[in-house]
C-alpha cells in the first residue's frame, strides 16, 4: 500500500495514497464529481411525510390563520435535513381550502404565522428557551432531539430498531390549543413533560 | 474468530437500508397510514453509518417479513429466497447450502452466524442444518454474503456469510401461539411471550416442536428419515443509560432423526450468550460479547460426539479523521471436542481441545467527497493446526450519482483446516484405508469481485455481483500406494477456479405488489495440483448447477389477504447427474383482525416428487407438500 517514497508516516501514506487514486480515476471521476450529494437519506423522507400527515390530522384554533384560504405554513428551524424533498412533497396539496408551504427559519423572532415547526437537531442546545419563546402559541412542535418531549415540545420522532416511533405530549398540545387526531396518537406512546 | 457479525445490531440496519430496494415514491408514501409509516425500516444517518465495506460487496438481505411470507418453515427454506445461494435439499433434514460452489452436503466454505454465534461445527466446517433453528416469527433479518467475509466476519467465511438475527425482546412483546398441519410439516406448534420486567428491562420466552414426515427413495420406498425436534429459548434485553444495552440469550434442543437400524440419530444441544454495547459517541461504539455452546450428536453406528465452544469477542469502531473510521477487534475461542468412534472410523485423538484468536483492524475512508470510498482491512488469526493465518482485503465503492454505486473487492480468505481433513481414520485401527492429514493446510482464496447497484426512479433496484476466484490447497485423497486406489490419505492437493454472476433486480409496482427477480450463473473447475494423484475428490467436492433462477411475487390483495408465489429453476447438476427441476411454492395469507392469522402453503406444487441433490443411489426424493397455519397473538 506504499504510494511512494516520499510519503512518511501513516496519515502521510494515507493522503499520497488517496492522491494517487485520485489521479488513476479522474478521468471516470468527472461525472461522479459532478453531483456527489446523495438523496436525503430515508429517514428523513419518512419524518417529512409524517410532517405532511400532521398538517392533515391536526386542527388549529381559526385564529392560528389569516383567512380561510390561508396557508398551513411548515416552519423547519435550524439545519435543514428535508432539503427539497419537503417543499416536493406538499407541492400542490391542500388541507381542505388550505395549501400547504414550507418555511425556514434561522432565528425564533423570525418565527410567525407558522403552524408545525420541525426543530433540527442542531438546535439541540436551544430546544428549553426556544420552546419558551413558543409557549402556548398554537404551533404543533416536532423534533428529534431526545429531551424534546420533556422540555415542552409536542412530538419527538424516535428511532427505535430502526423504525420511527411517535412520542405525543398530549397535554402541551392541549395547552396549546391543538386537537391532534386519533390516526395519530393511536400509533404513537403518549408522555408527558417529566417523562421522556 | 471475529464476529462484527454478531455484534452487528449497530450497524446493520444501516447496511439494510442501503441494499433495500429504495423507499416508494412521495406520492405512495403520502397514501400511507401512520401505522404504515411506523413500520418502514429506516437508516438512522445521526448514529448509524453504512459499512461501506459490505456496502461494496454482494449482500442480498432477507427479512423476517420476507420469510413470513415465502411460508418457510425453517431456515434452510427461508434461505432459498436469497438467489446469491446454492440451497439444495438432500433428504427429510440434510441440506447442502453455500455460495459461490463447492456445494456438498459437507459444504465447507460459508460462515453462518446466528445471533452472533457461530453455528458450523468444527467437525468438517460444514453446518448441521436440522438443529439450526429459531422462532421464526421473531427473524429480524438475514443478511447473506457471497464472496469472502473473512476480514471482517473471520475464518471460513471464504465463499459467503450467513448472518441470522432475531430481533430484540423490546420487539418481541406479547403473546403469540402458531399451530400448523400438513403433509411435509406433520404438526408443528410455537408460543412466544414477551413482557417487560422494568420499563427498561425487556424479555421473551419461547418453546417450538415440529415433526417432519420423511424423504422419499427414487424407487418410491420410504426413506425412514422422518425426524421430531423441540426447541426452547429466552432472550433478555436490558437497556442502560442511553447507548447501553446488555443482552443475555440462549437456546436449548433437542432432535430425534429416524434411520434404519435399531436406533435414531439424535442430537440435542443449547448456548447462553452475553452481549454488551456501549455507544461512545457519534460513530464509535464498543462491543463486548461471550458464549458458551455445546452440541451432543449421536449417530449410531458412526460416532457420538460432544462439542464444546466457548467464544470471547471485542470490537471497537472509532472516526479517526473526518472521512476516516477504524473498525478493529479481537477474539478468542476454544472448542473442546470429545468423539466416541466405532470401528468403522475413528477420529484420532478422539478427545481435542483446540484454541484459536485473531486481531483484525480494518479503516474505511473517504478518498473523494462522499463518492469514493476505500476499505482496506486485514485479520491475523492463529489455530492449533497452521499457525498464523492473514486475511487481507481492499474494498471500492464509487457512488457514480444519486442512484448508483460500482464497487470491486480483492480479498483473500483462508479455510483453516477442520477434524475431518486432519482426524478422521477409517477403519478405527491400522492398516488404514482413509488416513488422517496431518500435513493439510488451509485452503486459501484469493477473490476478485465488481458491482453495480442502482436504484432506479420507477421503484426498480438492480445488482449485479460478478466474481473470480482462484483456489489452492483443496482438500484431495492422495493414493498412498499408487496406481492402487486405496490407502489413501487427506491431502491439501487440488486447486480450483471459478467464476460467475448474480443479478437480482427488485421491482414495486404498486404499493401493495412487490416482485423479486434472481439470477446466479456459475462455473466450477477443480484440478490436482501437479504431483498430485487424487482422481475423485474432484468429483465429489463441487456440486454445482450453473444456473439458477427465481421469481418471487409477494401480492396483497387487500388489508386482510396476501397471495405469494415463489417459482425456481435449478439447472442440472451434472457431476453427480442430478436431473434440472423447476418448483413452484405458493401461500395464501388470511389477515381478518389483528389477533389472528391464518395461511395455507404449498410448497414444490409442481412434481409429485423431485430430487435436488445427490447422485442415483444415494439420493433422496422432496414431496409436493401443503401445510395450513393459524396464529394467534395477545
Amino acid at each position: 500500500m506504499r504510494a511512494s517514497g516520499t510519503c512518511r508516516g501513516l496519515g502521510e501514506r494515507f493522503r499520497c495514497l488517496r492522491w494517487l487514486l485520485v489521479l488513476l480515476l479522474v478521468g471516470q471521476l468527472e461525472i461522479g464529481a459532478a453531483d456527489p450529494t446523495r438523496p436525503i437519506s430515508d429517514e428523513y423522507q419518512i419524518k417529512a411525510v409524517f410532517l405532511f400527515n400532521f398538517a392533515q390530522f391536526v386542527e388549529w384554533p381559526t385564529d392560528a390563520f389569516a383567512s380561510a384560504q390561508a396557508p398551513i405554513v411548515i416552519g423547519i428551524f435550524g439545519l435543514d435535513p428535508f432539503e427539497d424533498y419537503l417543499d416536493e412533497l406538499v407541492k400542490g396539496e391542500h388541507v381542505g381550502s388550505r395549501p400547504l408551504l414550507v418555511h425556514r427559519y434561522k432565528t425564533r423572532e423570525e418565527i410567525a404565522g407558522c403552524h408545525i415547526l420541525f426543530v433540527s437537531r442542531s438546535e439541540e442546545a436551544e430546544v428549553r428557551s426556544l420552546l419558551d419563546h413558543l409557549k402556548r402559541r398554537p404551533i404543533l412542535t416536532i423534533s428529534d432531539v431526545d429531551t424534546f418531549t420533556r422540555e415542552g415540545g409536542i412530538i419527538r420522532f424516535a428511532t427505535e430498531n430502526g423504525k420511527i416511533r411517535l412520542k405525543i405530549n398530549v397535554e402541551v398540545a392541549k395547552a396549546s390549543g391543538l386537537a391532534i387526531s386519533s390516526k395519530i396518537l393511536r400509533p404513537a406512546a403518549l408522555v408527558t413533560a417529566g417523562t421522556k | 474468530m471475529l464476529l462484527i457479525a454478531s455484534l452487528l445490531g449497530g450497524s446493520s440496519p444501516t447496511l439494510f437500508a442501503q441494499l433495500r430496494p429504495p423507499l416508494p415514491s412521495a406520492s405512495t408514501l403520502k397514501k400511507m397510514s401512520m401505522e404504515e409509516l411506523m413500520d418502514i425500516q429506516v437508516t438512522s444517518v445521526s448514529k448509524r453509518p453504512e459499512r461501506l465495506s459490505e456496502v461494496a460487496s454482494a449482500i442480498q438481505v432477507i427479512t423476517g417479513d420476507d420469510v413470513r411470507r415465502s411460508g418457510a418453515t425453517s431456515l434452510p427454506e427461508a434461505l432459498r429466497l436469497a438467489s446469491n445461494l446454492e440451497v439444495a435439499q438432500v433428504d427429510a433434514r440434510q441440506w447442502a447450502i453455500t455460495a459461490r460452489g463447492f456445494n456438498n452436503v459437507f459444504a465447507d466454505k460459508m460462515l453462518v452466524l446466528m445471533d452472533g454465534r457461530t453455528v458450523y461445527t468444527p467437525l468438517y466446517a460444514g453446518v448441521y442444518w436440522d438443529v439450526q433453528d429459531t422462532m421464526l416469527e421473531d427473524l429480524d433479518r438475514i443478511e447473506v454474503i457471497s464472496g469472502p467475509g473473512a476480514t471482517q466476519w473471520g475464518a471460513n467465511a471464504v465463499n459467503g456469510v450467513i448472518n441470522i438475527t432475531t430481533r430484540s425482546a423490546k420487539e418481541t412483546q406479547g403473546g403469540l401461539i402458531s399451530a400448523a398441519a400438513g403433509t411435509e410439516l406433520r404438526d408443528a406448534g410455537a408460543v412466544r411471550y414477551g413482557g417487560q420486567f422494568s420499563p427498561n428491562v425487556f424479555f421473551r420466552v419461547y418453546a417450538k416442536y415440529a415433526d417432519r414426515d420423511e424423504s422419499v427413495r427414487t424407487i418410491n420406498q420410504s426413506a425412514n428419515d422422518a425426524w421430531h425436534t423441540l426447541q426452547t429459548g429466552f432472550r433478555l434485553d436490558w437497556e442502560g443509560v442511553p447507548g447501553d444495552l446488555l443482552t443475555f440469550q440462549g437456546d436449548a434442543y433437542k432432535a430425534s432423526i429416524d434411520q434404519f437400524g435399531p436406533d435414531n440419530t439424535t442430537a440435542n444441544g443449547g448456548n447462553v450468550v452475553g452481549r454488551w454495547t456501549r455507544q461512545l459517541g457519534d460513530n464509535s461504539d464498543i462491543k463486548v460479547q461471550v458464549y458458551y455452546d455445546r452440541t451432543h450428536r449421536r449417530i449410531p453406528g458412526s460416532f457420538t460426539q460432544t462439542l464444546d465452544t466457548y467464544d470471547f469477542d471485542l470490537q471497537h469502531r472509532r472516526p479517526l479523521t473526518a472521512g476516516n473510521e477504524l473498525v478493529c477487534g479481537f477474539g478468542y475461542r476454544l472448542v473442546q471436542d470429545d468423539i466416541v468412534n466405532t470401528p468403522a472410523n475413528a477420529f484420532l485423538p478422539a478427545r481435542v481441545g483446540r484454541e484459536s484468536f485473531n486481531v483484525f483492524a480494518q479503516d474505511d475512508f473517504n478518498l473523494w467527497t462522499d463518492a469514493l470510498h476505500l476499505t482496506v482491512g486485514t485479520k491475523l488469526e492463529h489455530n492449533d493446526y497452521t499457525g498464523f493465518e492473514f486475511d487481507p482485503s481492499a474494498r471500492l465503492a464509487w457512488k457514480v450519482d444519486k442512484v448508483q454505486t460500482l464497487w470491486g473487492a480483492i480479498s483473500r480468505a483462508v479455510r483453516t483446516p477442520s477434524r475431518i481433513d486432519r482426524d478422521l481414520y477409517s477403519p478405527a485401527t491400522p492398516p488404514y484405508r482413509v488416513a488422517g492429514g496431518t500435513q493439510v493446510v488451509s485452503e486459501k482464496l484469493v477473490a476478485y469481485e465488481l458491482g453495480y447497484r442502482v436504484q432506479m426512479q420507477s421503484g426498480v433496484a438492480v445488482s449485479l455481483a460478478t466474481f473470480l476466484n482462484d483456489y489452492d490447497d483443496l482438500r484431495s485423497l492422495e493414493p498412498l500406494n499408487p496406481p492402487r486406489a486405496f490407502p489413501v490419505q487427506t491431502s491439501s492437493g487440488l486447486r480450483g477456479r471459478s467464476s460467475g454472476a448474480e443479478l437480482t433486480v427488485e421491482w414495486q409496482p404498486t404499493s401493495n405488489w412487490r416482485l423479486h427477480a434472481g439470477w446466479t450463473e456459475l462455473r466450477v473447475h477443480s484440478e490436482p495440483q501437479p504431483g498430485n494423484l487424487d482422481r475423485g475428490t474432484r468429483d465429489s467436492i463441487a456440486r454445482d448447477p450453473n444456473h439458477q433462477l427465481s421469481l418471487r411475487s409477494l401480492l396483497e390483495l387487500s388489508p386482510h389477504w396476501e397471495c405469494d408465489a415463489d417459482l425456481r429453476y435449478i439447472a442440472p447438476i451434472n457431476m453427480s447427474s442430478v436431473p434440472g427441476y423447476a418448483e413452484l411454492n405458493l401461500r395464501l395469507g388470511w389477515h381478518p383482525v389483528k389477533a389472528w392469522d391464518f395461511s395455507i402453503v404449498g410448497q414444490n406444487l409442481l412434481h409429485s416428487q423431485h430430487a435436488e441433490f445427490n447422485p442415483p443411489g444415494a439420493r433422496r426424493e422432496l414431496q409436493r407438500s401443503v401445510y395450513g397455519k393459524a396464529a394467534w397473538r395477545f
